[in-house]
């Protein structure tokens, strides 16, 4: 079931599709006709796999060092080819008497830095590698934030999931913990502070604390200012330029509660969602499986989903499940903890299955093969 | 490599295959160590990284990462585990399963 990486034509967009047993890349020149490559790191469980957009051939993976047992690691590649664990996985600095359990994001660095890549981990925290996932630098400035502390995991653990690096201004971080919340650093990492203002934690006493919500997924919005979106526990929000508060944008939605969010690489203001019933229930409302698309930044929502499974179409999409590629009309693809893997070529009016029977999908990354 | 030979040359550890990237490919490493920590420590000398992979960075066993000493579940702390020349190691993964 293998390509070799030279199957996978220059110019093909490239779906990178992390399950609970191996990752696989779906590639398509015209996103029609699709093929896969793979199972990689078989049997393992890929919290997150990404095409580097810098050369648009390396690709890098969480999971654990072959199996279970042995601990995190990051994965390095050429498209189409046997990813194998980097020389050395995160670590934290000894005397912390803290141990990572699980790598959940691996989010390539800025188009100058070409060999540096960030790793969000379980207990939470963010590493840096300059040097392709060889070594890794223990970011101490959040890591043994002042508040960790009092850190408490949602229900997936204590994990930093989201890591947003400023196209424009390489010091500009984001990243998101659940359930901590989220913290930005204008320095590269040396500096943090918490940017959760305005967003509501429902399970909390204080409904509007400094930090300890539960972010599900950050994305920056393509206005290219700071502008973020924000898919969390308790509501949809969007943080505009300023780097202020951010606006509950949940109105218009069927739920409050959802894991991913994906936005427009282009266009400013555009972003997608896929709104689960709740918390005590993680699927789709009504039974039908469907994607809720903006393009004011939340003021107005309009749900999608002609393709889509439904209605009696019971399942969910994991917080790394949704993705876009950068297209003109732009590809979004989803995929679903019951092995599904959906695609649509028109910004998500109308969506087709492109695979079926993978084991359940932990995370979808789209990008262009170079 | 018979008993005798081990007794004379050192400490036999049985590496599993999936740490075997660190050892480019060899299934034992003899070497001379007091005790198991000491034992990790010398592989992690002769190939990086490999230490990681059995006990986490705050020197905690992985949970599902078994230590045998001539076969004998080890359930001590390494450094009170105490080698001498003819012993064998294995390190191998528990069967997690249900």
């Amino acid at each position: 079931m293998v390509d070799v990486a030279s199957a996978i034509k220059k110019g093909s967009v490239v779906v990178a599709v992390g399950t609970k047993k191996g990752g696989f890349l779906f590639h398509s020149p015209d996103r029609k006709k699709w093929s896969v490559a793979g199972p990689f790191m078989t049997g393992a469980s890929v919290y997150h796999m990404v095409l580097d957009p810098r050369d648009g051939r390396t690709v890098y993976a969480a999971a654990p060092h072959f199996a279970e047992p042995w601990g995190p690691g990051v994965y390095r590649g050429r498209a189409g080819e046997q990813l194998k664990p980097t020389a050395a996985a995160p670590k934290f600095k000894e005397g912390s008497n803290l141990a990572v359990s699980r790598v959940w994001h691996v989010e390539p660095g800025p188009e100058d830095e070409p060999e540096t890549v960030y790793a969000g981990v379980e207990p939470a925290a963010l590493f840096r590698s300059a040097d392709r996932g060889d070594t890794w630098q223990d970011i101490e400035s959040l890591n043994y934030h002042s508040t960790r502390k009092d850190w408490q995991p949602g229900g997936g653990g204590l994990c930093l999931h989201s890591i947003l690096v400023d196209p424009k201004k390489s010091k500009h971080l984001v990243i998101g913990i659940s359930a901590v919340g989220a913290f930005e650093s204008r320095d590269g990492g040396r500096s943090w502070t918490t940017e959760n203002r305005g967003v509501r934690a429902g399970f909390m006493p204080n409904k509007y604390p400094e930090w300890g919500q539960c972010v599900h997924k950050l994305a920056w919005d393509a206005s290219g200012d700071g502008s973020m979106f924000q898919q969390n526990h308790c509501g949809t929000y969007h943080r505009g330029p300023d780097g202020g508060s951010w606006t509950e944008v949940t109105k218009g939605l069927p739920s409050e509660f959802g894991f991913p969010i994906a936005a427009h690489p282009d266009r400013k203001n555009t972003a997608f969602v896929a709104p689960l019933i709740g918390a005590e229930n993680r699927v789709f409302p009504k039974g039908q499986m469907a994607v809720w698309k903006t393009g004011n930044s939340g003021k107005t929502w309009r749900r999608v989903s002609k393709g889509l499974p439904g209605p009696n179409a019971y399942l969910g999409v994991l917080r790394e499940g949704m993705s876009t590629d950068a297209e003109d009309p732009l590809g979004l693809y989803v995929g679903t903890n019951t092995g599904q893997l959906f695609a649509s070529r028109d910004e998500g009016d109308s969506w087709k299955m492109i695979a079926d029977f993978l084991p359940p999908i932990l995370s979808v990354s789209g990008g262009m093969a170079r | 490599m018979s008993a005798a030979e081990i007794a004379r040359t050192g400490v036999l550890v049985r590496i599993p295959s999936a740490l075997r990237s660190y050892t480019r490919g060899q299934d034992e490493v003899v070497l001379d160590a007091p005790n198991l920590a000491g034992m990790l420590e010398s592989l992690e000398s002769s190939f990086p990284g490999i230490r990681h992979r059995v006990v986490d960075e705050a020197g905690r066993r992985r949970p599902f990462v078994n230590v045998f000493l001539n076969e004998e579940l080890v359930m001590t702390a390494f450094p009170d585990v105490a080698l001498k020349p003819g012993d064998i190691v294995h390190i191998l993964p528990s069967v997690a399963g249900g």
